[in-house]
């Protein structure tokens, strides 16, 4: 059954994959501009180019990136790649392949996004089931209100101000990049702490908002997991609290919020580009950026598909996991 | 045999109770309401406060300073510029009136046109069934896996020049509905089992006014909800997009100076006077609509009530 | 010797306009071994009392005062740890939502355990799994269920674990709050069975919370009636039953149907007349639900069943089954709510897949229903008076502007309202009883030929039951109208029925006159259920033996047809 339902779901996944990949293809060519042309007039602009050269270097560049080609043919091209995760050259810094640039910036955004969400959900959860635990309490309410309004607060905006205070005021963190300008990467300590330093802001703007979101949702459904009838049951088996708070109402409080958790990593790339725009630091976020603002198509598609892909994974991991910690469901 | 004993003994009354219907007892009433209830206020008082902000400021400040040149390039807060000035020359305050409002109108256009949408599809859906609801639900599905990021990134990439703020709004509605839809549908699944339909049915009620005068008031409560949720989902992406430079370019929104802001490196230059207002504006706005939700929420489902 | 003795205990509720005195001064004793009953109707403090006991009282509720001693010990007067380790040990509770008080992520055997670890004990491995393998074995479950969640048990199994759960440290006192009010009655009485059984085992004092005067006559030794949060009256079961002292006891006692005193009112059986006009006939109608394309499992809900009502001879069928017996989905076919899969459904000799629009018209008019759920079948967005205004508009029942509320307060008073008091209010303003009530005004001003009325009682207070069942036959006598009653309760069904359909698993396993079928029944389905029946008189005692499973699919028995209604054999 459970490996049936498995088969089932990667299935569903492959479609759903192939659907999104597909319209990721057309909306493009709905655009009115060609991406070439575009891309040359632009250089025309700045090197003065004549419009005579333009045409030819057109055909040039056409014929490289197979724009010349039928729109089937360059589909099922499209198609073909894609799954072999090729995703060609890119066309604002040619010659450097699309791969080599993701490769480059995805470990930067996957090392921010996975350690701020592990650390904001663990955190989040447990005070979020505290605040419902200790609902009549004043402190729990005041801890609840403040994390209500950081839950509502964009990622970037608070980013924002904490360039402004701990780093332009304060100057105890850079105000911008994942390292510092004069050093070079490489597997050593010294750099690492610097990544560390560099990376410690951006996180913590996307921590204090997370942590509240993770936070009020546990909340809500503690609220929920406590007018149920074992909780009575529980109390009335004279069990101690902390088993009553772990075993009875966190475990089963917690179980849609790994739901939330699962599909959140599916957001991981695309979660917090604005941060990573804000605090300028070399991740997917800055690569999306800059591939749009020059209408590097490769690029595009090369990002969005690593998205789906991510997403689709996100929903297979529920499937996986969601079995595994609510027996209702193992079936 | 004994007489049993009444319930008017078993009720005692403690605090000051006016009688219902009277003007006084309606004050009370929604005076201790409000105490149990203090998100409702807090979100009312920020949004009602930025609102008379946009509108009010109109009154006292000249647009015109919204655009650039309009005066010297970054200035300090002074008396003729309470909040300074930008490196383009534009009057802080002048813009913030003019991009509040625009941001706003731009979350109210999206919101509400998601929301239209998405209720439409989300009722055939819901109280039809079938087949189209499942062609429906399918594609919305399939158009929530989508990353609406990206979806919004390239299709106003594509349109950029001369892109208005109104034009943003529409382009937002284009994913708006797919929340209230999916929305809308779950719940008139549940409504079209209601007890009270079936009694309409058997009342002689024919299927149109059984949508419009059975489930529709009972969903109001629902749409009220899904609109903030969609106005501040709106204005976040709206925002986020023109902070990523792919805005209107003419028109001074919240977002295009929070891009302007990096552009010009104005924490190296210590603008503060410019970083700071847009932000807290949008914190401002954010929070407001959130708490304003929250409270609803809580008058409409009392699950989270607190004890009193 | 007593056991407990509760003295002078007040319990309030605080809101912030008012204090209401939930529990006003209650005093009773509980002998070791017995078992007493408190009973009331809902609000009348029976659990607020039993849970003050544990210091369970959540705020805004507040033990104001009186003593509850235990052995000696005062369990109101316990703070700190000695609240929790007093619980369990010495006072154990089985709870009222069997369905969901065993937490769903754990299996049964850490839900044994964990208790007794929390009282310190300490046991190894093997004296823990045979303690679980006891603790299952004593109320009837299989120690191989120890590893199963609850989701793989059924409603009377997970009441038992409940039940083996409380007892497992041989407390002195028990307190089971409506334990099986959410099983059918077959289970019902072997948990019961089940419950008294371990009772004995232990010797300990038990506390039975119910509102069923029934299940107390069978199951208790003595009867606490409270009422308003106040004693009404405390006697032994075989004098509270006989000799009631307080009008509220007698109330309650005689709200409880018993056979044997049916008023004979119904015609001696006669064959109807095959050329007599038919108003509604089910023509070798069944219906399952799921299947097809997606290939979801099909369920049967009705076996092929054809009958046929006719107009004349107006009267009350019922049909009884419990919940997944496929009443509710032939109830749903009368009304049109449903389609049947096979067969066809006949109005007045039309079939109902071809009618024209102004024959739908008068069968929506003439065909009516009363549901469950009285608070459910009012909008509530609108005030009352609109469930039964719509109606008049919509059928153009009234043409001068005037006579709507004419009819509307002639209709209240027509079922024993004040449509002053009534009129004008939203739903959630009204107490269940006068929605149903409301509801049973709302069919008679339409007029109808027929009304389907499920289960209109079963979400009513026990002291309103019999009036709405009165007003509906009531109905039938004065406006000629046929009443499909269905229900669950067999005792209701032999007081107002002229006819009785008894469904399993979506088959009729026997129908005919209530004097036969439910007094005399010969289906052992029907024989088990009357057997399950709780007699409110203690000296008729409920037996012991288990219903016969095997003999439940055995085939169908139709015995003696009424006049106006004729059921075809199966087949």
């Amino acid at each position: 059954m459970y490996i049936q339902r498995i088969l089932r779901r990667i299935l569903t996944l492959l479609a759903v994959i192939w659907a999104a990949a597909t319209l990721n293809f057309f909306l493009p060519q709905l655009a009115p501009k060609n991406p070439i042309t575009e891309k040359l007039t632009q250089l025309a602009e700045t090197s003065g180019i004549s419009g005579n050269q333009i045409a030819v270097l057109t055909e040039a560049f056409n014929e490289r990136f197979g724009l010349d080609q039928p729109l089937w043919k360059r589909y099922f091209d499209y198609l073909h790649d894609i799954a072999t995760f090729d995703f060609g050259y890119s066309i604002s810094s040619y010659p450097t392949r699309v791969g080599d640039l993701i490769g480059g910036a995805l470990p930067w955004t996957l090392g921010l996004m996975i350690t701020t969400t592990l650390v904001s959900f663990a955190i989040g959860t447990l005070v979020g089931a505290y605040a419902a635990w200790r609902r009549d309490s004043l402190l729990m309410q005041a801890v609840s209100s403040v994390l209500m309004v950081f839950s509502a607060i964009p990622f970037y905006l608070i980013g924002l101000v904490l360039i402004y205070f701990l780093a332009a005021k304060g100057g105890w963190f850079p105000i911008s990049g994942g390292y510092s300008l004069f050093s070079i990467p490489g597997w050593n300590w010294s750099f690492a702490l610097e990544v560390l330093h560099h990376s410690l802001l951006p996180a913590l703007s996307i921590a204090i908002a997370s942590i509240g979101i993770w936070a009020i949702g546990m909340r809500g459904m503690m609220v929920t997991v406590q007018g149920e009838d074992y909780m009575v049951f529980a109390k009335a088996k004279g069990l101690k609290p902390r088993r009553v708070f772990l075993r009875y109402g966190v475990r089963n409080a917690v179980l849609p919020q790994v739901t939330t958790l699962a599909l959140f990593f599916g957001q991981v790339v695309t979660g917090a580009v604005l941060v990573e725009i804000v605090f300028g630091y070399p991740g997917m976020g800055n690569l999306l950026l800059e591939s749009i603002t020059l209408f590097d198509y490769p690029t595009i598609y090369g990002i969005v598909f690593i998205l789906i892909v991510t997403i689709a994974l996100s929903m297979l991991l529920v499937d996986l996991i969601y079995p595994l910690i609510d027996p209702r469901v193992r079936a | 045999m004994t007489t049993s004993p009444t319930v008017q003994t078993r009720v005692e009354t403690i605090a000051e109770e006016a009688e219902a219907g009277s003007l006084r007892g309606v004050i009370l009433g929604v005076g201790r309401y409000l105490r149990r209830n203090p998100q409702l206020i807090v979100g009312l008082i920020l949004l009602l406060g930025l609102v008379a902000f946009t509108t009010i400021g109109r009154l006292f400040v000249d647009i015109a300073g919204a655009h650039p040149l309009a005066g010297p390039a970054s200035q300090p807060p002074s008396a003729e510029f309470p909040l300074g000035t930008d490196p383009q020359g534009r009057d802080v305050l002048a813009v913030m009136v003019v991009g509040a409002w625009l941001t706003i109108r731009t979350g109210v256009i999206a919101g509400f046109i998601g929301i239209l949408a998405g209720s439409a599809v989300g009722f055939v859906a819901g109280y039809y069934g079938g087949w189209a609801d499942r062609i429906i639900t399918w594609i919305v599905d399939v158009l929530l896996t989508v990353p609406a990021i990206l979806f919004l990134v390239i299709i106003s990439a594509m349109l950029q020049n001369g892109l208005t703020s109104f034009g943003m709004a529409l382009i937002i509605a284009l994913l708006a509905w797919r929340r209230p839809a999916r929305q809308v549908r779950s719940q008139i699944l549940v409504m079209r089992e209601a007890g009270y339909v079936e009694m309409a049915k058997l009342s002689g009620s024919s299927g149109f006014s059984i949508i419009f005068k059975e489930i529709a008031p009972n969903l109001m409560p629902y749409l009220i909800s899904s609109f903030i949720v969609a106005v501040a989902a709106a204005i976040l992406a709206s925002v986020g997009l023109e902070a990523m430079g792919l805005g209107p370019q003419n028109e001074p929104t919240l977002g295009m100076t929070v891009y302007w802001i990096m552009q010009f490196s104005a924490f190296l230059l210590g603008l503060w006077w410019w970083i700071l207002p847009p932000v807290l504006i949008l914190i401002v706005l954010f929070v407001g609509l959130y708490l304003l939700n929250a409270g609803l929420d809580e008058l409409a489902n009392p699950r989270l009530r607190k004890r009193t | 010797m007593t056991l407990l003795e509760v003295r002078d205990l007040c319990i309030d509720y605080f809101t912030s306009t008012r204090v209401i005195h939930a529990v006003r001064g209650v005093s009773f004793d509980v002998a070791p071994g017995e078992r007493v009953a408190l009973v009331g109707e809902s609000g009348s403090g029976k659990t607020t009392t039993a849970l003050a006991l544990m210091q369970m009282i959540e705020p805004p509720g507040k033990i104001v005062g009186g003593t509850a001693k235990l052995n000696g010990t005062d369990l109101l007067a316990l703070r700190g740890d000695a609240v929790r380790a007093s619980r369990l040990a010495n006072v154990a509770y089985i709870p009222q939502g069997a369905m969901n008080s065993l937490n769903p992520v754990l299996r049964l055997r850490e839900q044994i355990l964990d208790g007794l670890v929390d009282h310190g004990q300490r046991l190894d491995r093997k004296a823990a799994d045979a303690l679980v393998a006891g603790a299952l074995k004593g109320v009837g479950l299989s120690p191989d269920l120890a590893r199963a969640y609850p989701h793989e048990l059924s409603g009377g199994m997970k009441q038992r674990a409940c039940i083996a759960i409380a007892i497992a440290m041989k407390p002195d006192l028990v307190i089971a709050d409506e334990p099986t009010s959410a099983l059918d009655v077959i289970t019902q009485k072997q948990v019961m069975a089940t419950l008294i059984a371990a009772q004995e085992e232990i010797g300990c004092g038990l506390l039975l919370i119910g509102h069923d005067m029934g299940l107390m006559a069978q199951a208790t030794n003595r009867v606490i009636v409270l009422q308003h949060g106040l004693i009404a009256e405390d006697a032994p079961v075989g004098r509270i039953f006989t000799d009631p002292q307080h009008a509220y006891s007698r109330m309650l006692i005689d709200s409880v149907p018993t056979l044997g005193k049916r008023a004979e009112t119904a015609a001696p059986a006669v064959i109807a007349k095959p050329e007599a006009a038919s108003l509604m006939e089910f023509d070798k109608v069944s219906k399952t639900f799921g299947g097809g394309l997606f290939g979801n499992d099909a369920v049967r809900a009705l076996d092929t069943c054809s009958f046929r009502l006719a107009d004349e001879h107006p009267q009350i069928i019922s049909v009884v089954g419990q919940s997944g017996s496929g009443k509710t989905t032939l109830a749903r076919m009368v009304l049109g709510f449903e389609t049947p899969s096979t067969g066809e459904i006949r109005y007045r000799g039309k079939p109902m897949a071809a009618m024209r629009a102004e024959e739908r018209r008068a069968y929506r008019r003439e065909v009516q229903a009363i549901f469950q759920d009285p608070y459910g079948s009012f909008n509530p967005f609108y005030k009352v008076d609109r469930a039964l205004s719509l109606p008049l508009a919509n059928f153009g029942l009234t043409t001068q502007g005037g006579s709507a509320r004419s009819r509307m307060e002639e209709a209240c008073e027509a079922v024993g309202l004040d449509a002053g008091e009534v009129l004008g209010r939203f739903p959630h303003e009204l107490s269940g009883g006068q929605r149903q009530r409301l509801m049973v005004a709302r069919a008679l001003m339409i007029g109808p030929r027929m009304l389907v009325a499920d289960e209109p009682v079963s979400m009513v207070d026990a002291s309103l039951r019999m009036t709405i069942l009165g007003n509906l036959q009531r109905l039938k006598d004065r406006f000629s109208i046929s009443v499909i009653y269905i229900t669950h309760d067999l005792a209701t069904a032999y007081h107002v029925s002229d006819y009785v359909l008894v469904l399993h698993k979506g088959r009729i396993v026997e129908a005919g006159l209530p004097g036969d079928v439910i007094e005399r029944p010969e289906h052992p389905y029907t024989r088990s259920l009357v057997d399950a029946i709780p007699w409110p008189d203690p000296n008729r005692h409920w037996g012991t033996g288990a219903p016969d499973r095997a003999g439940w699919d055995a085939r169908q028995i139709i015995r003696g047809q009424s006049a106006g209604f004729v059921l075809n054999a199966a087949g």
